[in-house]
C-alpha cells in the first residue's frame, strides 16, 4: 500500500468516514481525521481552518527540529572522525623514507685493501629466473613423511632436484602480498599502515632491486600478479603481462598466464631478457577459496610440482640461477596477513647447475632458516649489482663468498650512517663501529636489524594524546547532549546549536589557520590539513559548550549523571559497557572477545528471565517516566490487548475484546485466560511474564547457538574450534539450513508481528514475497557456489548466474525496496464488523505497533542484502540475530526500559556477538575478501566495498537501524508528539554511540599503553582499527538512514494519518 | 537461579517465584506475633486467603551460626588439590551437618522455628530433587557458554553443577519444608551463581596456570559465592 505524506488514502474514503462517525457516536475525544478528509468534514470552516493552521505549524516545526537535529548529530560524528583521524595519525606508523640509490662507489670502498685472494671467486650469473608463489607455506614442499593432510607430500621436485638449496623463508609481518614484495626487493621492513594500502600500492620511492637491475641496463620482464605493475611498472619491460590479483574465486589464470609467458620466453633463442619474474596465485588463491584443507590445494601444488619439474628446471643453463619462493604462508584457514608461525613460514628454493653437488637436504624439520630481506643482498651479489640502499637483510652463506658479506657490511654501515637511525642511542652506536671495524658483518648486521625494528615503532604522542583527548571531550558531549539534559530541552536547543557550531568553526577555522601560516605555531600541526580539521574540531566544541553552559552548571550535569544510573537496569547498562570496556586491558581479554560478549549478552538474557520470573520491586524512575508518559501505551503493551487497537474503539464498544481476544489466540498460539484482567494492577501480568520469560529464553538459547559458530583466532590455540570453515559453509546440512531459512525467517518475523496485530497491508508484501523471494535468490547462489566447490565446476557458465542473481537482489533489496519504503508502506488494516444491525465497530489492526512494524520493514530491506553477501553459516547466524533483536525488542517493551541505558547496550552487545559469529574476528586475516568479488569480477569502487562493509559491519548495519526499534516498537500514534518521539529515538541512538564510543576510547588508551607490547600489532592495533571502523560505521548508519532518512518520514506520515 | 525448573509441586501449596506473590501485607501478618521481622511487607496486594499456611512468612534469624565456616575448609582442600570428586565426600555430609545443626535452627517459619529435621524429605529431596536440579543447572552453565568440545568437558560440568546444587541444598531443602517460598531463598542461588559468574573473569587470562582449567575456577567462586550468600544471607 503506497501512500503520500501529504495526502493519505489510506483507506476507502467512505470506510473512514464510517469510522469516524463511529467514533464521534462514541463520544470520545480521539478522531481519525487527516488533512485531506478534514476538507469533506462536515465540522465548521473556522475549526477546520484553524485545525489545519495548528498541523501545518506543527509540521513545519518539526521539519525544521529534525534537520537541525541531524545537523548536530553530523556535527558530532565529525568531531569523532577527526579524533580518529588524529589518533590515527598518531599511531599507525610511517617510516621515514630515504630515497637514495646504492652505488658501488661506496659498497666497493676499502675492499680492495682487504684480501680475499685465497678466496675463491664470488659465482655470478648473467640471467636469472624469479618465480614466486603466493603463499607457498614450507610444509607444502618440504617431505612430511607421516602426514595425511591433503596438502603434504605434492611438491616434492623442490626437496629432490639435484644443484640446489632449500631454506625455510622466514618473511616478516605484516604478511600481505604488497608487504612482502617491498621486503623482498628493498630489503627493507614495511611499517603497518602499509597494511591498509593493499589495494592501491603506490610505485615504491625506496631503492630496490628492480630500480637495480633498470640502472644497471638488466631488462626484467614479468608475468603474473598485477601489484607489480603498481610497484613497479617504471623499471619492468613494456613486454610484461599483468593479472588481475584480487579476484580470489579465480584459480587458474594468473597461473596459466605466468606458465605460458615462461613457455615463450625461457628458450634458448630469447636473448632479451636479463630478469624473468613470474608471480602465481593460484596457491595464495587456493587457500582463500578452500583453505589449505581442500583436494583443490592438492591439485594445485601438483600443477606447480609438474610445471617447475617439467618446463622450468630443464631450461636453465648454466649461466641462470632460478630461484622459487613464496612470498608468505597462509594459517590453518588459507588466510594470511597476520605473524603465525604458518603465515610467516614460507620456502626458498635456490638452483643452478653450475653449483655442482650440493649438500644433501635435511629431510627433517631442520631445514636452515633464512629471513626473508636475506633475499635482496644474496641475488645483488649474485648478479654483481649494487645491494639496494636501504636493504638490512644478510646474504646467504652458503651461495655468497667472504667478499659479498665485507660488501654487505659496507651498504648497511652506509645506510646506517646516513639514515641516522640510532641518533639517540650513543652506547649502541660505538657498539656496532666496534663491530664495523672488526669486520664482524653477521653480528652487526643481527644488531642493527633488531634496533630497526624497533625504532620504527615510534609513535607521535602528541596526535595521540590530541586523538584521545578529542574522543573524550566527544563523548562528554554525546552524554550531556542526548542523556542529561532533558529530550524536551535539546528539542529547543537544537536550534541555538547548529548556528552556533557553525559560527564557531568558522571562526577557529580562521583564527587558527591564521596563527599556524604566520606564527607556525602549534608546530605539532604538520601542515594546513591538520590544522583545519583541528580547528574544526575546536569550533564544534566549543559551539556545542555554549548553548550547554547557557542553561547547565557542571554540578547540575555530574548530579544529573548520577540521577541518570541510578536505577537497576542502568547500573547493569553501566557494568556491561564496563566489563566489555575493560576487555582491552589484557591482549587474552581481547582474545577471547568473542566469548566475553556471548556471555555478557546471555547474563542480560538471565537477568531479563530472573525479572520476569520473580518480578522483584525495582523503583525504576525510568519506568515510571515512562509509564506516565505513555500511559495508554502501557495499559495496551502490558497485557494480550496490545494485540491491536484504536484505543477509543476498545473502550467504548465491550464485544470487541471478544475480538480481540478471538484474534490474538489464532495468533502463535499465545493464549488468553480471562483472569489477566485482574493482573493488570499489577506492574507485569502473569501472561506478559510469561511471555517475557519465554522471550528471555530465546535469547538466551540463540545467544548460545550462534555463539558455536566460530572462525577461531590463531591465538585462541587449541582452546577452539573453528566452525565458520569452508568445509561447513559448503556443507550438506549449512545448504539445508539456509533452505530452510527461506520459509523460517519470514514465519518468524511474522510471528513478531502478529503480536501486535502488525502483519497487515504492506507486511504480508514485504515479508512474505520480497524477503522470501530474496533469500531464495541467496539461497540459489550460494547453492551454486557449494556445489563447484564440493563436485567441480558446473555444466553451464555460472559465472553469468552468479553475477545476474547478485546484482538483482543487491539492487533490489538496497535501492528499489528502499525507495519502496520511503512511499510509506502502513502495516494497518481497517476492521468493520457488524455487532448488531444499527451499530458498526472499525478496528484498526496493527494500531498499537504502527510505527514499529513499518519501520522493521526497512530493517529487513538491510537484512536482504546483508543476508545475500553472507556465507551460508554466517546467513543462520544472522537468522537468529533478528530473532534475538525482535525478542530484544518485546523484552525491554514489557518492562517499560524503552528509555533505559539498558536497551541500545543491549542492542550494541548483540551487534558484536554476531559480528564474530558470522566469521570475523577483529584480525586482518579474517575479512572476508572473497565476498568482495560477488557483484563485480574485479576491484570497482563502489561496489566491491560495499559488498565487502556489509559483510563485515552487517550486524552493526543492523543494530544501527533497529535502534529507533527501541523507541517506536509497539508505540501506537497520537500518544507522543513527533518531536517527543524523535528526541528520544536520538536519546538511544545516542546511547549506542556512547556505548561504542566508550569501547573506541579503551582500546584508544590501551593500545597507546601498550604501545610497546609484543602483541601489540597483533591483537591491539588490529582491535583498535576495528574499534573505529565500528564507530564509524554506526555514526554514518545511524546519522544518516536511521535518523535522517527513516525516523523523519516515518514520525511525519504516521502523524499526517493519525493527527488529533 | 536453578529454582526457575522447581519440579515438585505438590497440592495445595503452590510455588510462589514472584516477590509480589509471596509478600505479606500488614493485615494478614498481624495475626502473628513476629510481624516486624518480615521481608516483604511494603507492597499492597489482596491476598487470598490461605489455610494451609503457604502464606506464613519465612525467614531467617539474624545470628552468627548460619556462618558456613565448614565452606572455607572445603575451599581451602580443593585450592590444595584440586580434587572435585573427593570434594564431594567432604560436601555432602558438611552441608547436611550445616543444614541440621546451623542452618535449620536459624530458619523462622510462620512464626515459630523450625524444630524437627523432617528426615524424610531431607532424604527424598537429596535424593529426587538434587539429580533433576543440577541437570537443570548443567543446562544453565552450558546456556551461559560452558564448554561442550568433548564428552570430558561435559562430565565437568555437570560435577560442578552438582556441587553448586550440594552448595544451595539447605536452601533447598528448606524451600521444601515451607511449602515452596522460593523468593525468599533466591538470595542463596544468586549468590552461588553470582561467585560462579564473576570467577569466570580468570578463565580467558593467559597465565597458564591449572588452576585455570575449567571447571576450577567455577567451583571455587560457587563455594566462595556460597560462603558469602549464607553468612549475610539473613541480613539481606
Amino acid at each position: 500500500m503506497s501512500q503520500h505524506q501529504d495526502s493519505p488514502e489510506l483507506f476507502d474514503e467512505a470506510t473512514v468516514r464510517k469510522s469516524m462517525n463511529l467514533s464521534r457516536r462514541s463520544n470520545t475525544t480521539k478522531k481519525p481525521v487527516n488533512s485531506s478528509d478534514t476538507t469533506k468534514n462536515n465540522a465548521t470552516d473556522f475549526e477546520k481552518s484553524d485545525e489545519l493552521r495548528v498541523y501545518r505549524q506543527n509540521t513545519f516545526r518539526f521539519r525544521i527540529a529534525h534537520t537541525k537535529y541531524i545537523f548536530l548529530m553530523f556535527f558530532l560524528g565529525l568531531l569523532q572522525l577527526f579524533a580518529v583521524i588524529f589518533f590515527c595519525k598518531g599511531f599507525l606508523l610511517t617510516r621515514n623514507v630515504i630515497g637514495d640509490v646504492a652505488t658501488f662507489d661506496v659498497q666497493l670502498q676499502g675492499l680492495s685493501e682487504k684480501s680475499f685472494a685465497n678466496e675463491k671467486n664470488q659465482i655470478v650469473f648473467n640471467k636469472t629466473v624469479i618465480l614466486i608463489i603466493d603463499a607457498l607455506r614450507f610444509d607444502f614442499v618440504s617431505p612430511q613423511p607421516h602426514s595425511n593432510e591433503v596438502y603434504h607430500n605434492h611438491f616434492p621436485i623442490l626437496q629432490n632436484a639435484p644443484h640446489s638449496y632449500l631454506y625455510k623463508f622466514l618473511s616478516d609481518p605484516p604478511t600481505t602480498t604488497l608487504q612482502r614484495l617491498k621486503g623482498l626487493t628493498t630489503g627493507s621492513l614495511p611499517t603497518f599502515i602499509d597494511a591498509g594500502s593493499n589495494f592501491n600500492g603506490e610505485v615504491i620511492d625506496e631503492d630496490n632491486l628492480i630500480k637495480q637491475f633498470h640502472l644497471n641496463n638488466k631488462t626484467t620482464y614479468f608475468a603474473g600478479d598485477d601489484t607489480w605493475k603498481a610497484l613497479f611498472d617504471p623499471y619492468l619491460s613494456k613486454k610484461s603481462k599483468y593479472y588481475e590479483s584480487l579476484n580470489v574465486w579465480d584459480l587458474e589464470t594468473v597461473d596459466q598466464g605466468v606458465m605460458r609467458y615462461f613457455d615463450e620466453h625461457l628458450t634458448e633463442e630469447d636473448e632479451e631478457w636479463d630478469v624473468l619474474i613470474g608471480h602465481m596465485l593460484g596457491v595464495d588463491h587456493v587457500g582463500h577459496k578452500h583453505g589449505p584443507n581442500h583436494h583443490e590445494m592438492s591439485t594445485k601444488l601438483e600443477q606447480m610440482n609438474a610445471f617447475v619439474s617439467e618446463q622450468l628446471l630443464p631450461k636453465i643453463d648454466n649461466d641462470t640461477i632460478l630461484f622459487i619462493f613464496g612470498d608468505h604462508g597462509m594459517d590453518h584457514t588459507g588466510n594470511h596477513g597476520g605473524d603465525s608461525k604458518d603465515e610467516l613460514e614460507t620456502t626458498l628454493f635456490v638452483y643452478s647447475p653450475k653449483f655442482g653437488v650440493t649438500p644433501p637436504k635435511s629431510t627433517n624439520h631442520d631445514h636452515k632458516v633464512v629471513n626473508q630481506i636475506d633475499f635482496v643482498p644474496t641475488l645483488s651479489l649474485l648478479l654483481n649489482i649494487p645491494i639496494p640502499f636501504n636493504n638490512l637483510g644478510w646474504p646467504i652463506e652458503d651461495i655468497i663468498e667472504n667478499s659479498g658479506f665485507a660488501q654487505t657490511l659496507n651498504q648497511i654501515h652506509h645506510y646506517q650512517e646516513t639514515s641516522k637511525v640510532l641518533e639517540g642511542n650513543p652506547l649502541l652506536l660505538t657498539n656496532l663501529n666496534t663491530h664495523f671495524n672488526k669486520n664482524e658483518g653477521a653480528i652487526y648486521q643481527r644488531l642493527f636489524l633488531e634496533n630497526c625494528k624497533s625504532m620504527w615503532a615510534k609513535f607521535d604522542l602528541i596526535s595521540i594524546s590530541i586523538g584521545i583527548t578529542l574522543l573524550s571531550i566527544s563523548l562528554c558531549l554525546i552524554i550531556v547532549i542526548t542523556k542529561l539534559i532533558p529530550s524536551i530541552v535539546v528539542g529547543q536547543m537544537v536550534h541555538e546549536f547548529v548556528p552556533s557550531i557553525i559560527v564557531m568553526c568558522m571562526i577557529s577555522c580562521v583564527s587558527l589557520n591564521s596563527i599556524f601560516q604566520i606564527l607556525n605555531q602549534p608546530s605539532f600541526l604538520e601542515n594546513w590539513k591538520f590544522c583545519t580539521l583541528f580547528s574544526l574540531a575546536i569550533g564544534i566544541i566549543v559551539g556545542c559548550c555554549i548553548p550547554i553552559f547557557d542553561r547547565y552548571t557542571i554540578k547540575w550535569m555530574a548530579i544529573k549523571f548520577f540521577e541518570e544510573i541510578n536505577d537497576y537496569w542502568s547500573r547493569v547498562a553501566v557494568l556491561m559497557i564496563t566489563l566489555h570496556a575493560l576487555c582491552f586491558t589484557s591482549n587474552s581479554f581481547t582474545i577471547w572477545e568473542d566469548r566475553i560478549v556471548a556471555f555478557l549478552l546471555t547474563t542480560i538474557g538471565f537477568l531479563t528471565l530472573y525479572e520476569f520470573a520473580f518480578a522483584p520491586k525495582r523503583a525504576s524512575t525510568n519506568a515510571l517516566f515512562t509509564a506516565a508518559s505513555s500511559r495508554v501505551s502501557n495499559m495496551l503493551s502490558k497485557t494480550q490487548h496490545s494485540t491491536f487497537v484504536s484505543s477509543w474503539t476498545h473502550r467504548s464498544h465491550s464485544p470487541d475484546k471478544q475480538h480481540s481476544s478471538d484474534l490474538h489466540a489464532a495468533n502463535e498460539g499465545e493464549n488468553v485466560s480471562d483472569n489477566t484482567a485482574s493482573s493488570e494492577t499489577l506492574p507485569l501480568g502473569r501472561f506478559a511474564r510469561v511471555i517475557g520469560a519465554y522471550h528471555s529464553l530465546l535469547l538466551i538459547l540463540a545467544t548460545r547457538l550462534a555463539s558455536n559458530i566460530t572462525i577461531c583466532r590463531e591465538e585462541q590455540g587449541t582452546k577452539c574450534i573453528p566452525t565458520f570453515v569452508n568445509a561447513n559453509n559448503y556443507s550438506w546440512w549449512a545448504m539445508l539450513g539456509i533452505f530452510l531459512l527461506i520459509w523460517s525467517l519470514p514465519t518468524c518475523i511474522k510471528g513478531y508481528y502478529n503480536i501486535s496485530s502488525s502483519y497487515q497491508a504492506a507486511a504480508p508484501v514485504w515479508i512474505n514475497q520480497f524477503l522470501k523471494s530474496s533469500l531464495f535468490l541467496s539461497f540459489i547462489y550460494w547453492f551454486l557456489n557449494y556445489y563447484e566447490t564440493t563436485y567441480g565446476s558446473l555444466p553451464f557458465d555460472a559465472q553469468i548466474w552468479k553475477f545476474s542473481i547478485s546484482r538483482i537482489v543487491a539492487g533490489f533489496s538496497l535501492v528499489a525496496l528502499n525507495i519502496g519504503w520511503a512511499m510509506g508502506p502502513m502495516c494497518i488494516k481497517l476492521d468493520l464488523r457488524n455487532t448488531d444491525l444499527k451499530s458498526q465497530t472499525a478496528t484498526i489492526l496493527g494500531y498499537s505497533n504502527v510505527y514499529g512494524a513499518q519501520f522493521f520493514l526497512l530493517v529487513i530491506n538491510f537484512v536482504m542484502a546483508i543476508m545475500f553477501f553472507s556465507k551460508p553459516l554466517a546467513q543462520l547466524s544472522l537468522f537468529l540475530m533478528i530473532n534475538q533483536l525482535l525478542s530484544i525488542l518485546e523484552i525491554f517493551d514489557l518492562l517499560k526500559l524503552k528509555e533505559n541505558l539498558i536497551g541500545p547496550v543491549t542492542l550494541g552487545l548483540l551487534a558484536y556477538q554476531h559480528f564474530f559469529s558470522t566469521g570475523h574476528q577483529a584480525t586482518i586475516p579474517s575479512i572476508q575478501w572473497d565476498t568482495g568479488f560477488m557483484l563485480t569480477e574485479k576491484i570497482t569502487f563502489p561496489f566491491t566495498h560495499i559488498s565487502l562493509i556489509l559483510n563485515t559491519f552487517g550486524p552493526f548495519f543492523i543494530v544501527a537501524l533497529s535502534v529507533a526499534l527501541l523507541t517506536l516498537w509497539k508505540q501506537p500514534p497520537s500518544v507522543l508528539k513527533p518531536q517527543t518521539l524523535l528526541s528520544r529515538i536520538v536519546s538511544n541512538c545516542g546511547m549506542l554511540l556512547i556505548y561504542n564510543t566508550v569501547l573506541c576510547l579503551s582500546s584508544f588508551a590501551w593500545v597507546t599503553h601498550f604501545r610497546r607490547h609484543l602483541m601489540v600489532w597483533k591483537i591491539f592495533c588490529p582491535r583498535f582499527m576495528f574499534s573505529c571502523m565500528t564507530l564509524l560505521v554506526i555514526q554514518v548508519v545511524v546519522i544518516f538512514v536511521t535518523v535522517a532518512f527513516a525516523s523523519g518520514r516515518l514520525i511525519r506520515q504516521i502523524n499526517n494519518i493519525f493527527w488529533k | 537461579m536453578t529454582s526457575e525448573k522447581r519440579p515438585l509441586a505438590k497440592k495445595k501449596k503452590s510455588v510462589t517465584f514472584s516477590d509480589y506473590d509471596t509478600v505479606i501485607t500488614p493485615s494478614i501478618s498481624n495475626n502473628h506475633a513476629h510481624k516486624k521481622r518480615f521481608l516483604f511487607s511494603g507492597f499492597r496486594r489482596s491476598a487470598r486467603k490461605d489455610h494451609d499456611g503457604s502464606h506464613q512468612p519465612v525467614s531467617m534469624r539474624k545470628s552468627l551460626t548460619t556462618v558456613p565456616v565448614h565452606l572455607l575448609f572445603l575451599l581451602y582442600y580443593y585450592m590444595k588439590t584440586f580434587d572435585i570428586i573427593k570434594l564431594y565426600y567432604m560436601a555432602i555430609p558438611s552441608q547436611i551437618f550445616y543444614l541440621m545443626f546451623q542452618f535449620r535452627k536459624n530458619t523462622v517459619y510462620g512464626g515459630k522455628k523450625l524444630m524437627k529435621t523432617n528426615y524424610s524429605l531431607l532424604l527424598s529431596s537429596f535424593v529426587l530433587a538434587l539429580p533433576v536440579l543440577s541437570l537443570a543447572t548443567t543446562i544453565i552453565f552450558v546456556l551461559c557458554g560452558a564448554p561442550l568440545l568433548s564428552m570430558d568437558y561435559l562430565v565437568k560440568t555437570i560435577q560442578l553443577s552438582f556441587h553448586c546444587c550440594i552448595l544451595a541444598f539447605p536452601a533447598i531443602y528448606t524451600i521444601f519444608n515451607c511449602n515452596f517460598k522460593v523468593a525468599i531463598f533466591k538470595k542463596y542461588f544468586i549468590a552461588i551463581m553470582f561467585g560462579c559468574w564473576l570467577s569466570c573473569i580468570v578463565i580467558p587470562l593467559d597465565w597458564d596456570r591449572d588452576w585455570q582449567e575449567w571447571p576450577i575456577p567455577l567451583v571455587i567462586g560457587a563455594y566462595s559465592g556460597a560462603f558469602v550468600g549464607y553468612t549475610i544471607g539473613a541480613y539481606i
